[in-house]
């Protein structure tokens, strides 16, 4: 197999009803032309006794309930750019041929990996609402053949064997042809390319030794090439604007398939999504999402966005959107024997994904104090991939029960005696004090407007419980317990 | 003549139980050492990995969060990876070495049903080996308007897995848990000198139920 064709039937229709989840199992027509000389040009199964030519009047009444569509080059274009992306994953090298076909240039490709390449891409793409059919061959033209007749991966080794009881149709005689060989008996390609080449020529001209190439898919050409996808984004509009999210989740996901497909396709997997809702007030919501463990894979994609679509509100209707992917290359991990990592990467990130959307994205980390003094200074970080192994103990190790802050601190009144507290008033915490240790000063900052300066004590009360207190220009609180 | 009193028919109901669900009597293998040492003996070595454990603050400075310090620590030194699912936003994250910080994924909740919602999903997750759900700070009154069926879900959760979750509250909340232990020693202004470690070994933590003991015992 030297190329490979790749072609959606109903190309058209496909693609609308992959756009549109409205006609999802329904019966659906598409029709070209208005009024009385409206006729539909393809009809889905459901659509009982519909078929191309028939009026759309006629249609209407031998289906009631039809949906009859015109074609929506929107769509179109999309689901052939999602066509082209799955051409990219067989070989680097490929020819858009038109709308719902591509071929694909194979020499040098691995047979065996290729065939089951392609069987994934046609699982992939039904997935996707794209019925694809591929064919592959030793010419374009026989690949073309053999597509057509897929179901719906079809790989010819023996072209005369596979050609010869393919209806004449196949080589596009003209009607002029189409009568003269019906004249001489002949109904299929065998028959025509049984007669030798120079006779066929010699009775039907130039015209007719075509035909007889044809016939016997020995019609070479030159492909054209495409250039693979470069940025992978994709950008929709609502018309009219969408209130709730379904219909979001549901183009995210037609367009998330294609991204990926062309990341595949170039090599590449995806570092970081970003999203951006376009409102209908002329605003938007953009959020970035940056995916720890790179990956082609639309479901995990999705887990991440709809957690976080889920929890999200606007202030206006959406009136479009924008995905965009940004590539990186795939990562290449070799686990060490003794490392720590995670069992399951997607789920962690997944599921800290669905626990920032019920907290907030800045609730969920890893916590790193910050090199300051300043009570309670930290910053969440991303949490690591791998645990690392215990340092060296510290010079220093920790003292004491451990602190659990109040957040916000508690105000609170201290009456003290002789330089030390001895009372709580007037707060959440009250009582005469048995024991006070302190005060430790800090200060920091000095050369800044946020300049701060504090006296920490810790103190036992009588009732029970050792707390930490602190003092600054604000007066007092209650930090948090020695527990 | 075969005599068929009360204590035979429990008897036999108590084999009929075990043969029929053994993992209901089976002790909880695996664990995650809290690194305090009345902790770990009540329980039998370690937090135990797919099932509940609660433990009760039923007194302030009543040692808790030198619990959850021993833990991180223990933790950090078997290279596992553990969740603090903090319902009142309390842990403070200077009070510990910032080294066994590095293995911790610390959830800052403003609410108990945030609290639970996340819990419930990384109980689930099989990266963990050890997820704390802190629920002291909470109003109580709250707390104890949570449904018994949301304790349920996290202990369903937890079973057959091999997360240890160890529950801290103010007052006995978990319906049915497996392991309750409860911290009833204040610790002093005295211990604010002395090593962690030596505080932690000081901490005094009372087994008020086991339903694993129960079971146990159910069991012959």
């Amino acid at each position: 197999m030297t190329y490979a064709v790749l072609i959606v039937p109903d190309f058209a229709l496909h693609a609308l009803c992959r756009s549109d989840p409205s006609l999802r199992g329904r019966a659906v027509a598409l029709v070209a032309g208005e009024g009385r000389r409206a006729r539909v040009t393809e009809a889905s199964p459901e659509a009982r006794g519909v078929g191309p030519g028939l009026a759309a009047t006629l249609a209407m009444s031998r289906c009631p309930g039809i949906a009859l569509k015109p074609r929506d080059p929107g769509a179109e274009v999309e689901a052939h750019r999602l066509l082209v992306a799955a051409a990219f994953t067989l070989a680097p090298r490929v020819e858009s041929t038109g709308a719902g076909c591509c071929t694909v240039d194979l020499r040098g490709a691995d047979r065996a990996r290729t065939e089951a390449l392609m069987r994934l891409r046609v699982a992939e793409l039904a997935q996707a609402g794209l019925p694809l059919r591929i064919g592959a061959g030793a010419t374009p033209l026989l690949a073309s053949y053999a597509a057509r007749c897929a179901g719906p991966v079809l790989i010819v080794d023996d072209p005369e064997g596979f050609l010869r009881p393919l209806p004449l149709a196949f080589a596009e005689p003209t009607p002029g042809q189409q009568e003269i060989l019906r004249g001489w008996g002949i109904g299929t390609l065998g028959a025509l390319t049984a007669l030798p080449k120079a006779e066929v020529g010699r009775r039907m001209g130039a015209e007719g030794a075509l035909l007889w190439e044809r016939a016997a898919g020995q019609s070479e050409r030159v492909l054209r090439l495409v250039e693979p996808a470069r940025s992978f984004a994709a950008e929709w509009a609502y018309e009219p604007p969408v209130e709730s999210i379904e219909p979001l989740f549901f183009k995210l996901r037609r367009f998330a398939e294609r991204i990926a497909l062309e990341l595949r396709g170039a090599g590449f997997v995806a570092e970081k999504l970003s999203l951006t809702l376009l409102l209908e007030d002329g605003t938007d919501y953009r959020r970035e999402f940056r995916l720890p463990e790179p990956g082609a894979n639309v479901e995990g994609w999705l887990r991440v966005l709809n957690s976080h679509l889920a929890a999200v509100r606007t202030d206006a209707r959406i009136a479009g959107a924008r995905l965009v992917a940004a590539p990186a290359r795939p990562p290449e991990r070799q686990e060490g024997l003794f490392d720590a990592g995670l069992k399951d990467p997607a789920a962690f990130w997944e599921n800290l994904a669905r626990v920032a959307a019920i907290v907030g994205d800045d609730r969920v980390g890893t916590p790193a104090p910050l090199d300051t003094h300043r009570p309670d200074a930290f910053v969440m970080e991303r949490p690591a991939e791998a645990v690392a192994p215990p340092a060296s103990a510290p010079v220093h190790s920790a003292c004491g029960p451990t602190l659990r802050r109040f957040r916000p601190p508690w105000p609170v009144r201290v009456a003290c005696e002789g330089g030390l507290p001895a009372r709580l008033e007037g707060g959440r915490l009250e009582g005469r004090v048995r024991a006070a240790l302190g005060p430790w000063l800090a200060a920091g900052d000095w050369w800044r407007p946020e300049a701060w300066a504090v006296e920490t004590w810790q103190v036992e009360l009588a009732a029970g419980g050792v707390y930490q207190l602190a003092r600054s220009g604000a007066g007092w609180c209650v930090e948090g317990m020695l527990d | 003549m075969q005599v068929s009193g009360p204590s035979q028919t429990v008897s036999a109901l108590r084999s009929l139980l075990a043969a029929r669900f053994p993992e209901r009597t089976r002790r909880p293998c695996g664990g995650v050492s809290a690194a305090v040492r009345s902790v770990d003996d009540a329980l039998g070595g370690g937090l135990p990995a797919g099932c509940l454990t609660e433990l009760v603050s039923a007194v302030p400075s009543g040692g808790g969060q030198t619990v959850i310090a021993g833990l991180l620590s223990a933790t950090q030194e078997a290279r596992q990876r553990i969740a603090l699912v903090d319902g009142s936003d309390g842990f403070a994250p200077e009070a510990v070495p910032a080294d066994v910080l590095r293995h911790l994924v610390w959830v800052r909740c403003r609410a108990p049903e945030e609290a639970l919602a996340a819990a419930d999903i990384l109980v689930r997750d099989g990266n963990y080996a050890a997820v704390v759900l802190d629920l002291r700070g909470c109003a109580e009154r709250v707390l104890r308007r949570t449904p018994a069926s949301s304790w349920y879900r996290l202990q369903r959760a937890a079973e057959g897995g091999t997360v240890a979750v160890l529950v801290q509250t103010p007052s006995a909340l978990v319906p049915a848990v497996p392991w309750r232990l409860v911290l009833d020693t204040p610790l002093s202004l005295s211990d604010a000198g002395a090593p962690r470690r030596a505080v932690a070994a000081r901490l005094a933590v009372r087994a008020e139920r086991s339903h694993a003991q129960a079971e146990e015992r159910l069991a012959g």
